[in-house]
């Protein structure tokens, strides 16, 4: 097996009283779409900040094709691209202007033609960045991240605040890099875009890594688990819930329940008679497979996700 | 350095892209230059003596405002963070940041240099010398601008940051109001601040002997400059979310300070805080002054004439109009003489040399001084001396003193001078007087207080007075020759 593209190991960042995060660690192969998984001050953005050297770590080693990123930052900047949430710009500098500019920091660069084409911007390269629509900037922000033929493409939230169709274009573009043999790091709290994009993923609460594996094999983990949705006409006495056989996991309440279980038809045999002799009216009934999103709610409970 | 050069470019470029930099880079200087040359524009040689002042404005708003507002901008937008995620230095991003607002600083400096030459200001004394002081100086201001930028979190605290700097050296710093016209107290404060050793040294260059006068203004600036940039790189932050407060190494801040103290304590052990009025007044009065006043055409030697300064000045006697010598010296002024002079002076209604309308009337605080003046002026003891030449002018500073204060009064107080004057000397005489008088403005004696006469106050610049003097001069020959009735 070759080496990891990206490594990260036992990384801590404290902000004042606050640990944001507390010992993460995790590889990315060359090649491969990795996504930080997590709900909103997980941890995800100070992680991937202090891999691409825009804060200090207090602790912890990473190595980026095999560079110690602590150690040489410099050369690390010149491995790789970084597309922020949200990247801004000079009001009066010109698309074509800022990939000039971006592009004399590196010693290697694309030409800027190149990147105006491969990403749309060709009619909009003479337009200052004010005069650029969010979807433009975003697509620019990413050309931006192409600039020095990085080997490594990180990006924080790529399509928070961006409409479908752009979000649309943006996963199309990505999964581009991965065909073009680029590794691709990527944060995100959407699930869809996590499961659609990421060969593996690793789940992060609270500032530590929760789970970590392909979106397969994390549902797969959770052993063909299923989920029940319950929702009836009056509250059910939450003991009946649990000592019904099969169920692993129990989240809310009163009338309304999310069961994760091992065996949806043993459980619910169980309910069902329970609930006709209290004469419990059922209003909703689901069952299905455990879903990336249940494990993550699973996972990072009480974050409200 | 591909991206320093680049970054470089970008940022001149960007600047002449912001209209509200241009207005306030480009415009403020001009309309600054403008309103002094408004104020001064009597003078033959306009501007050459508020060069000093003129710059360093340029220089402190492009620097101490221009500089911090911009930084501050790009970093509360996220530009800088951005920009941290690159393989360039932050040395290397400060310098060609700082370099850029030096060019700009440079061109708004040459276009004020040379709309004062277009105002028909003449070439300064010495231009290298002026070239590399103001360069000491935009350094100077350009490393406080940075630490001004590191120390602020936002725009709207940037400019009051700026402000707190920016008007205290203006008004107690030797800036805007010069030293002669500050209390001996905000001469030891200004010694704290950069504005003061800026101006003398830019305006050393212009008027004065250049390097030969600016060693110590030139270390001081040096030092504050270093200090400021040291400490700005030190403390300089990409994000907005590194909030000052919590910012690791204020320290460093220590350092500009300890620069500005240290220039002021070494200003006062070397005794040069306090501008005695003398030091003050002789580089003003080296350059314009001679060649301000019309020389309409050769003076024919009067004969018997001792040299102006040689003039005897005896002991004061009672009787007022004395004759020193057989031959006086205003005996020899024609006619011709008088009609070749420049009439071309302030209104009246202005504020340089202004001149009441006979139906104006002072308010009561102003007719106290005025009545104070006319009750005193007859027996007034420098109006009584045996040369009648230095009599009269002693009387023109009657009005030229309060003119030079911009006291209220200063507007009535010329129509109660021509009134005595008038009474005092036959027309033909008193004309020719006033005309020795502004042919020779540098001669004789100059008073800087009047206080004798019943107007407190004191003019530290004696340029100002004897300029003033000339104008009532022409004043007053203008009213004796029919020129203007009132």
């Amino acid at each position: 097996m070759s080496a990891p593209a990206v490594e990260i190991r036992n990384l801590r960042k404290r902000y004042g009283a606050v640990e944001a995060v507390r010992g993460v660690s995790f590889s990315i192969r060359a090649g491969e779409i990795f996504g930080l998984l997590g709900p909103n001050g997980a941890g995800k953005t100070s992680t991937l900040e202090c891999l691409v050297g825009l804060r200090d770590p207090d602790d912890g080693e990473f190595e980026i094709g095999g560079v110690d990123a602590r150690k040489n930052p410099q050369v690390v900047k010149e491995k790789i691209g970084v597309a922020l949430q949200s990247t801004s710009l000079p009001d009066k500098l010109t698309a074509r202007e800022a990939l000039v500019l971006f592009g004399a920091f590196y010693r290697d660069h694309e030409p800027v033609d190149g990147l105006l084409a491969r990403f749309g911007l060709e009619e909009k390269a003479d337009l200052p960045f004010d005069a650029l629509s969010g979807g433009q900037r975003q697509r620019l922000a990413l050309a931006l991240a192409f600039v020095n033929r990085p080997s490594v493409v990180i990006f924080d939230e790529p399509t928070m605040g961006l409409d479908p169709r752009a979000r649309q274009e943006l996963h199309e573009e990505i999964l581009k890099m991965k065909a073009d043999g680029h590794t691709v790091l990527l944060s995100t709290h959407y699930l869809e875009e996590a499961e659609k994009l990421c060969d593996r993923i690793a789940i992060i609460d609270r500032g530590v890594v929760v789970a970590t594996g392909t979106p397969r094999d994390l549902m797969a983990g959770s052993g063909n688990r299923q989920s029940v949705v319950l929702r009836c006409d009056r509250a059910v006495p939450r003991a009946w819930i649990e000592r019904l056989p099969g169920v692993v996991d129990i989240a809310g309440g009163e009338a309304d329940y999310r069961l994760t279980t091992t065996s949806a038809l043993q459980t619910l045999a169980a309910l069902m008679p329970l609930l006709a002799e209290q004469q419990v009216e059922l209003v909703e009934l689901q069952v299905r497979k455990t879903s990336l999103e249940d494990l993550f709610l699973q996972l990072t409970e009480g974050q409200g996700q | 350095m591909s991206g320093f050069w680049q970054h470089l470019r970008v940022c001149v470029r960007l600047h002449f892209r912001n209209r509200m930099a241009l207005i306030y880079g480009y415009l403020f200087p001009l309309i600054f230059l403008l309103a002094f040359w408004v104020l001064y524009r009597h003078e033959k040689v306009p501007l050459l003596r508020h060069m000093g002042e003129l710059l360093t404005v340029s220089v402190l708003g492009g620097a101490c405002f221009g500089l911090p507002t911009t930084l501050v901008s790009e970093r509360e937008r996220g530009v800088w963070k951005r920009y941290r995620l690159v393989p360039m230095s932050t040395g290397l991003f400060v310098l060609s940041t700082v370099l850029a607002r030096y060019l700009i600083i440079v061109t708004a400096g040459l276009i004020q240099l040379g709309a004062a030459l277009a105002l028909g200001m003449t070439f300064p004394e010495h231009p290298v010398a002026l070239a590399v002081v103001f360069s000491g100086v935009a350094f100077s201001f350009i490393g406080l601008g940075l630490v001004l930028a590191m120390m602020a979190d936002t725009v709207p605290a940037v400019q009051a940051l700026g402000q707190c700097i920016f008007l205290p050296m203006l008004i107690i710093g030797g800036v805007a109001v010069q030293l002669v016209s500050l209390p001996v107290w905000a001469q030891h404060v200004s010694a704290f601040f950069p504005g003061r050793y800026a101006v003398e040294a830019i305006q050393r260059c212009v008027t004065g002997d250049g390097f030969a006068e600016v060693g110590f203004s030139l270390v001081v600036l040096t030092l504050m400059g270093v200090a400021g940039f040291g400490a700005g790189v030190k403390l300089f932050r990409w994000d907005s979310q590194q909030r000052f407060a919590k910012l690791p190494g204020k320290g460093w801040l220590l350092v500009p300070l300890g620069a500005w103290l240290a220039a002021g304590l070494l200003a006062e052990w070397r005794g040069v805080s306090v501008v005695l009025r003398d030091e003050r007044a002789a580089p003003a009065a080296s350059a314009p002054l001679p060649t301000s006043i019309p020389e309409p055409t050769p003076t024919p030697a009067p004969t018997p004439v001792a040299a102006p300064t040689a003039v005897p000045t005896p002991t004061p006697s009672p009787t007022p109009t004395p004759l020193p010598t057989p031959t006086p010296l205003w005996a020899s002024i024609t006619m011709a003489q008088v009609s070749s002079l420049s009439f071309d002076v302030p209104p009246d209604r202005g504020v340089v040399a202004p001149f009441a309308a006979s139906d104006e009337e002072p308010d009561d605080y102003s007719a106290t001084d005025v009545e104070t003046v006319r009750r005193n002026i007859a027996t007034w003891k420098p109006g009584l001396v045996p040369d009648e030449i230095q009599a009269v002018r002693n009387y023109l500073y009657i009005a030229a003193v309060p003119d030079a204060i911009q006291m209220p009064v200063e507007r009535f107080l010329p129509v109660v001078v021509f009134e005595h004057l008038s009474e005092t000397y036959p027309k033909d005489k008193l004309i020719k007087i006033l005309t020795w008088i502004a042919l020779h403005p540098d001669d004789g004696k100059v008073l800087t207080s009047v206080s004798d006469v019943g107007i407190a106050g004191n003019v530290g610049d004696t340029w100002i007075v004897r300029e003033r003097a000339y104008l009532y001069a022409i004043k007053f020959i203008a009213r004796l020759t029919g020129r203007v009735t009132d």
